[in-house]
This record gives structure tokens, sequence and C-alpha cells, in this order.
């Protein structure tokens, strides 16, 4: 299944309201994301993640550390429906 | 508002619970309604307004989730049952509380509050208005002093959120509870505590928050930490809607529009013989509910005249807050209490003017 075109990274936060401020300061910045379920096998919390290019990782990452909005785990689409944890 | 709620119901879907898009929808209704608390109050951070099912629920886990037995707690005489109760329960448990008096007017004098601080005082409570007076209190400099000291200041908005501007960081205040069925224009069932970062509190309530569910420990980030089980998202979605309204009104002008109606309304019952009303003559420095007596006629008589002959409704009675009326002079029979809001008229008050002079038996 080679769905993913272009690599993608998932990012995981600590509860929805931390999703959503990340997602509208994503946005605010420009960078092209989507609000997705946590896939089931990536943690047992139930809620959202934000889908985002991995090449928008850096300006994510500078948007999210200014809003003190961290992660609480990053990984990486693997194209094949798996996911590797990675650094954010 | 009534439409936001009705969609929102119709809609159903639990916020936070899940990915669906019914869920979504609810978690971003919580979401723009916590942004909107954060902007009308001067706030960066949304996630330290906590949704209560009221004012009261929000109280209670202020006072009962930060005192500890030992401490020493500071409120005015002229606070509402709903910090009052919940301080002699923190009483019994070791809690030692001091009552400063208001004055006849019902306001409290800022320095009666600060010369009872004490080695140990942990808390001060102040309600912003007096639910009964109508009474602003000096809250920003009783709190700009409890800063300097380390001492937390708790405000019961009840009578002044969406009506009165309030910029929680300039106020110095850590704590702050407001329903969102008064003047937030929001449904019953909704109302909130904000909670300043760094401020310890355990909740009152522990449960699912939607997060963390590996863990059976409660979350400690917030707003989980302090908001466990189904909120009440319809209400809330009514209350964002609202809060909407208002930051495009802006609260300088509802607060305007409110002085002028109370100052026209205190202006008319002076001018009514052998009826009086309590708290501060000066419109500014009061808000919208305005208790009165009528010489000779119990309270609960004078509503059911009101609204028998002129379709008004009023409270009549003690309203929720013993020593309120204590320090009025109106206990245990209370007063009748008229509140003007952002949809009162001028002719609306002049209408209730009338019925008034017309139960005195005087032409109108
Ligand atoms: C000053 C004050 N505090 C607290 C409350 C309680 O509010 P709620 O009914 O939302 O719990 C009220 C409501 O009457 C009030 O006037």
């Amino acid at each position: 299944m080679a769905r993913a075109a272009t690599p993608e990274m998932i990012l995981v936060f600590r509860g929805t309201h931390q999703v959503l401020s990340a997602e509208k300061q994503l946005r605010k910045g420009g960078v092209p994301m989507r609000l997705i379920p946590v896939p089931r096998h990536l943690t047992s919390e139930c809620g959202l993640a934000i889908r985002i290019p991995l090449a928008e990782r850096d300006r994510a990452r500078e948007i999210l550390s200014a809003s003190r909005l961290s992660p609480l785990s990053a990984h990486l689409s693997l194209g094949d429906g798996g996911y590797d944890l990675t650094p954010f | 508002m009534a439409e936001a709620v009705s969609a929102a119901i119709r809609r159903a879907g639990n916020p936070g619970r899940s990915g669906h898009v019914l869920s979504i929808r609810s978690a971003r209704d919580l979401f723009s309604a916590r942004e909107r608390l954060a902007r009308l109050f001067g706030c960066e951070d949304s996630s330290r307004f906590v949704f209560t099912g009221n004012a009261t629920e929000a109280l209670n886990q202020a006072v009962k989730g930060v005192l500890r037995p030992g401490d020493h707690v500071v409120a005015t005489s002229v606070e509402h049952n709903s910090v009052m109760r919940p301080l002699r329960r923190m009483e019994e448990g070791g809690v030692r509380v001091t009552i400063v008096p208001a004055g006849p007017d019902g306001v409290v004098d800022a320095r009666d509050m600060v010369a009872a601080f004490r080695k140990g005082t942990r808390m001060v409570v102040m309600v912003h208005a007096s639910n009964v007076s109508g009474a602003l209190q000096p809250v920003g400099a009783v709190a700009a002093a409890a800063r300097r000291q380390g001492i937390l200041t708790l405000v019961d908005a009840a009578q002044t959120a969406g009506s009165v501007p309030i910029d929680i960081p300039s106020l110095s205040v850590d704590l702050l509870a407001a329903p969102g069925h008064k003047g937030l224009l929001g449904p019953q069932g909704t109302g909130f505590l904000y909670v300043r970062e760094g401020v310890p509190i355990i909740p009152l309530t522990e449960g699912g928050t939607g997060s963390r569910s590996e863990s059976d420990r409660q979350p400690e980030f917030f707003p989980d930490a302090l908001e466990s089980g189904t909120p009440n998202s319809v209400g809330i979605a009514g209350l964002s809607v609202s809060l909407a309204w208002i930051l495009r009104k802006g609260v300088e002008s509802i607060r305007r529009k409110e002085v002028a109606l109370v100052s026209e309304l205190l202006d008319g019952i002076s001018g009514i013989h052998g009826v009086r009303f309590f708290g501060p003559p000066d419109p500014s420095a009061r808000v919208s509910p305005v208790s009165f007596v009528v010489e000779g006629m119990d309270p609960s008589e004078v509503g059911w005249r009101l609204e028998k002959g002129a379709g008004i409704l009023v409270r009549a009675g003690l309203h929720c807050s013993p020593n309120g009326h204590r320090t009025l002079g109106t206990f245990p029979t209370g007063t009748v209490r008229v509140s003007p809001g952002p949809f009162t008229t001028r002719k609306e008050v002049a209408r209730f003017l009338t019925a008034l002079r017309k139960i005195r038996n005087l032409p109108s």
C-alpha cells in the first residue's frame, strides 16, 4: 500500500485542548496539517493527533515550542500503515 | 445561543473521547469557548479556564482544592453562600476563617481586608460585586497586597463576568469563578474556574478525561486536571456563541449601558416616597441588581404585585447571602431585587418605576 507519496509525520499530544491549540498555531503559521484520530497502535491515548508533511518538521517544531506545545511523541509514517517513533 | 444549544444537542458527540467527526465538532466547541473566555479576561493561555456546571461548583473547587488544615483564609461579610458554606465546612476541618465586615453601603474597606492578613494566611476570597447590594468591592487593591505577601486571591465574579471589564493578569487574581448563565448570557449548567499557572490545586472530582487513558492517575495538566467526566458540551456550545456576541459588543459598552439604566432606576426609586434602595448610590460603584424595600410591605408581596400588575419578574427575599443582608440590616425579611441587563430598555425601566409608584398608591 504505497499511500504516503510524501513522507508524513504524526504528532501526539497530551490532551484534546493541546491538540486543538497546536492545530490553531500550525494553521496560523501556514503549516499544512490534518487533524486525525490517533492511530490505535501508536498509543492507547483516545482522541486526536496531527498529521503534517515530514518536510514541515522544522517549521512545526519552531511554532509549537514558541507556544509551549511540544508533542508527547512524534511518529514517522512508513507508508505501509506502520509508524516509527522519531524525535521531534 | 438557544439555536447553538439545539444544534449541538441534535448533533451529539462526546468531546475528546474519540476521533470521529461528531466528537471533533464537540471538542471544537469547548476549545472555542475556552479561547473566547481567555480573550474576554485578558489571558494568553486558555487551558487555565476549566468548565464547571455553575459558579458554585467552581467556588467549591477553588476553596476545597487549595485550602488545607491549618491554613488561614480571609473573606468579606458579603460573600454568597456558595463561598460561605464551603468555608464553614473547611473550618470544621481545621481551616481558620476571618470574616471582614462591610460598611452599611455593602462595601468592604480594602485596608480592613489587608489588616486581617497574618502569618499562615493562604487565601483571600472576595465577591467582585455583591449580589445583594450590587456594591463593587475593592478587589484590585486587596489582590495586589495579597500578591506581595504571597497570598492567593480567589474572586467570585458571578455578578460581574461579562458586564464589568475584568483583566485577570492586571488584577493579580489567582483564581476566578463565574457562572455561564448570568452576565455571560449562556445557558444554565455552565460555569468556569480560572486557575493561574503555578497555583497548587487538588481536583474535587477525578475520572475520565479522554487523555492518559493508559494511566489510572489523574493527569496534572490543564484543563484535564480539573475536568473529569462528560462535560456539558451542549451548554458550552451555547455559551461559546454568547461569548462571541459579548466580545463583538465589548464589555465596556455593555457596562456603560448597565450604568445608565441603574442610574435611571436609582433616580426613580429615590423619588418614590416610602421606597428605599440599598448599596452605593453612585451607579459607577455598583452593578445591576438593585435591592430595595417598600415601607410596610413584605418583599414577596411587592414581588407578587409587580408580576400581577405589570408582568415584571423580580426576586424577593434573602438572596443566598445571610451575612450580606445582615450588613444592610435587611435580615431576615430580605429585599426585592430588580436587575436590568444588556437587553433591558429604558422604556422597561420606566414601566417598572410606574408599577412601583402604583404599589405605593402614587400617581404614575
Ligand atoms: C455572588 C454570587 N456568587 C455565586 C453565585 C452562585 O452561582 P451559581 O448559581 O452559578 O452556582 C451567585 C448566584 O446567585 C452569586 O450571585
